[in-house]
């Protein structure tokens, strides 16, 4: 009678010593005994610069033992690998990528570590884009203190991309972007005006809050609460919905993304698009239709000035579960990632824009990728989404409140409204 | 067993020996399956966000926010639709399909596979494809058509309708499959019988085809309405749940909430919400199912 006894035993032995049920630690038992630190980032295309890179910072740093681990593509994959291992526990892992709206969130939730001691929040201020500095610097409500929780490795903003062969010049105002697509239509009806992002998803929110920016609003109030039911959200939300029942943009923007607004601009079917800068690339292959008749501008305004475009890109963490050894490694890894000859790596190799406006500037940068460097303006004048940890509460509320004026089956008065109701929700549940 | 033979000591052992003997298999069950569940259900009683990393006890309050939540009747509307129609749709195409794979004409093994292919492709790839086909500004789709273009994915009411017709492309070949399983059991003599007694074709597919294959016809609906309830990945490839939520389905609605906010609470909530509406259409084919047995 003892045997199925033992058998049930053995099983689950078994099952209990397989790999994933149990995690090992494996503290500074690297070879040697140096300190391992692995790094877990998304690949960013040809990996031989990037290796250089690496390889320079185990020359200089021998006590340190660096592997790297892939994470997907996708942010959405990615921030969901992070929540899953973080809330877990994980510490097989030291530094991470992390997306400009999850700082607050992952600071807040304790799954990244206060790296003020080694990136002092005033040096950020003084080297970096206010934009990401905003975003990666969180006020500690406790003791009225601003903590660095990561520091910005590169950023991306949104700009208006348009036909310099179809309009007279880069429009500042939404009325001028309005004429100059008439004006391009009428002589080539075939032609599609305004391309965007208005399907249900991250991109539309930041396509709205730049609209919403434009017609001189802000998201935030001064207490950090979202405000949405006002008169220049409605504005802008109204102007993005116009676009479409005017005809200047096509119907088909409720549905695209990136890259389905990128693939109609660069058959060369419209004369307006809003994306991020890599549509650039694109457009300037040789092979492009509309490589040369390209031009990039601030997102226009109401009132003419340049508009703010949403800041996007990413940060480099340090994860909160390693031991003190481990994390000052980490942050050293940090500051060689992020240092202005790191910055200008990123830049040549990878056309990734460097977070530091001095490097804007760099021969190196103004000679081998001129366009980056024109970006200058745009980067610094990019606003991050709201900085608040439940941001990604709140964006899926937003997407689906934005959608629904976007595709007209609310007005917008009526979808802010919503919005804000559920959003208010959601907040004063956590207040 | 008929019985009449007692239970002796023997018996009594190799009974306990079985026990033992599926004992293992039980646990991994329970382990695999009973746990989770019963880990959702006790999450759903609590207000979990990850960010704010507080765990509290809140009974059934997330029960009661879902009753007034309108997203939720939303998603579950949108489930419903999607395999009220889906399913229709796939087992009136299904079964002519299996008649007809059941003929005999050369050929036939070749179709036979080849039917089976959109089922074999991975749904997110194909999800894709459809993606582009449906494209407002170069996809196939709009091509063909006469007529204006359709904004397919991209307008309310539209969406839905493009996500139930990816699905029936893709799982039609399925169901004619189990269908077709059936119309293998049924025994040739009782046609012959037919025949001899002067039925028509249309006659006796009404009159035999039909009752026999019910059997097979439960099985299949019980498996696509259970696979189709759960949607998640077709629909998520070619819309996230958008326009407006318009194609949200109960599955979206809680990995959104789950994964994307980090809303454990709410989000299990929700998971165990879908889970017993499965369960609940489960029992009704079984308890079919198990009528059609008897009788």
């Amino acid at each position: 009678m003892r045997r199925p006894l033992i058998s049930v035993l053995v099983l689950g032995l078994v099952l209990w010593t397989l790999p994933g049920c149990r995690r090992k630690k494996e503290e500074a038992t690297a070879a040697g005994g140096k300190t391992p630190l692995v790094f877990k980032y998304q690949p960013l295309g040809d990996p031989v610069a990037f290796r250089e890179l690496l390889a320079d910072f185990e020359r200089k740093n021998p006590d340190v033992v660096l592997t790297t681990e892939a994470l997907p593509n996708s942010s959405d994959v990615a921030h969901q690998f992070f929540l899953t291992s973080l809330e877990g526990g994980a510490d097989d892992f030291d530094v991470l990528v992390v997306d400009v709206v999850w700082v607050p969130e992952f600071a807040r939730a304790g799954w990244i570590a206060d790296i003020s001691g080694a990136f002092p929040p005033e040096v950020l201020r003084r080297d970096f884009l206010s934009g990401p500095v905003e975003a990666v610097v969180v006020r500690d409500e406790k003791d009225q203190k601003d903590k660095t929780y990561a520091v910005p490795w590169y950023v991306d903003v949104g700009v208006l991309f348009y036909r310099t062969d179809l309009v007279p010049r880069a429009p500042r105002t939404y009325a001028e972007l309005e004429q100059f697509a008439r004006d391009a239509r009428a002589k080539q009806p075939l032609l599609q005006g305004y391309v965007w992002q208005g399907r249900q998803y991250e991109g539309l929110n930041c396509n709205v809050f730049e609209a919403i920016w434009g017609h001189g609003g802000r998201v935030l109030d001064d207490k950090g609460r979202l405000e949405l039911d006002t008169e220049p959200a409605r504005a802008g939300l109204a102007y993005l919905r116009g676009l479409i029942a005017s005809g200047i943009s096509p119907p088909g923007v409720t549905s695209a993304a990136e890259e389905e607004a990128r693939r109609v601009f660069q058959a060369g079917q419209a004369v307006f698009m809003r994306n991020w800068p890599y549509a650039w690339e694109e457009a300037q292959k040789p092979d492009s239709p509309i490589r040369g008749k390209v031009g990039i501008t601030p997102l226009p305004t109401v009132s003419g000035e340049p508009g703010w475009g949403t800041l996007g890109g990413w940060q480099l963490a340090v994860n909160a579960h390693v031991s003190p050894k481990r994390k000052e490694a980490a942050e050293r890894l940090i500051a060689h990632l992020t240092s202005p000859e790191a910055n200008v790596m990123m830049a040549l190799s990878y056309g990734r824009n460097p977070p530091r406006p001095s490097v804007y500037k760099d021969p190196r940068l103004v000679e081998r990728v001129p366009f980056i460097a024109s970006l200058l303006g745009m980067v610094e004048n990019a606003r991050p989404r709201p900085v608040t940890p439940y941001y990604n509460l709140l964006s899926d509320v937003l997407q689906s409140e934005f959608s629904a004026a976007i595709a007209g089956i609310r007005p917008p008065e009526q979808a802010l409204k919503q919005a804000q109701r559920q959003v208010d929700h959601l907040t004063g549940q956590f207040e | 067993m008929n019985g009449t033979v007692k239970a002796t000591g023997s018996m009594g052992r190799e009974r306990r020996q079985a026990y033992m003997l599926v004992a293992p298999a039980v646990l991994v069950l329970l382990g695999v399956a009973l746990y989770p569940i019963l880990a959702a259900v006790w999450l759903s009683l609590h207000r979990l966000i990850l960010v704010f990393g507080e765990q509290r006890w809140l009974g059934l309050e997330n029960y009661g926010f879902m009753l007034g939540d309108a997203r939720f009747w939303n998603a579950l509307k949108n489930t419903a639709y999607f395999t009220l129609v889906a399913v229709t749709v796939e087992l009136l195409l299904a079964v002519p399909l299996a008649l007809l794979l059941n003929t005999a004409f050369p050929g036939r093994g070749l179709l036979r596979a080849s039917v089976l292919v959109p089922w074999a492709i991975p749904t997110v790839v194909s999800a894709k494809l459809w993606a582009w086909l449906f494209n407002p500004d170069y996809g196939l789709i709009n091509r063909l058509l006469p007529g204006q273009d359709i904004n397919w994915l991209g307008v309310p009411g539209y969406a839905l309708h493009a996500a139930i017709l990816v699905d029936v492309w893709k799982t039609t070949p399925f169901m004619a499959l189990l269908i077709l399983a059936g119309l293998q059991g049924i025994s040739e003599d009782i046609y012959k019988a037919a025949r001899v007694d002067g039925a028509s074709r249309w006659r006796s597919f009404l009159s035999i085809t039909l009752p026999l294959l019910k059997p097979a016809i439960l099985l299949a609906l019980l498996f696509r309405t259970l696979d189709a309830f759960r949607v998640f990945d077709a629909i998520f490839v070619l819309t996230e749940g958008g326009p407006a939520n318009t194609t949200e389905t109960l599955s979206i609605y809680a990995y959104k909430t789950l994964m994307r906010a980090g809303n454990f609470g709410y989000g299990s909530m929700l998971s165990v919400m879908t889970f017993l509406c499965v369960v609940g259409l489960s029992l009704v084919y079984i308890r079919l199912l198990g009528k059609e047995g008897r009788g």
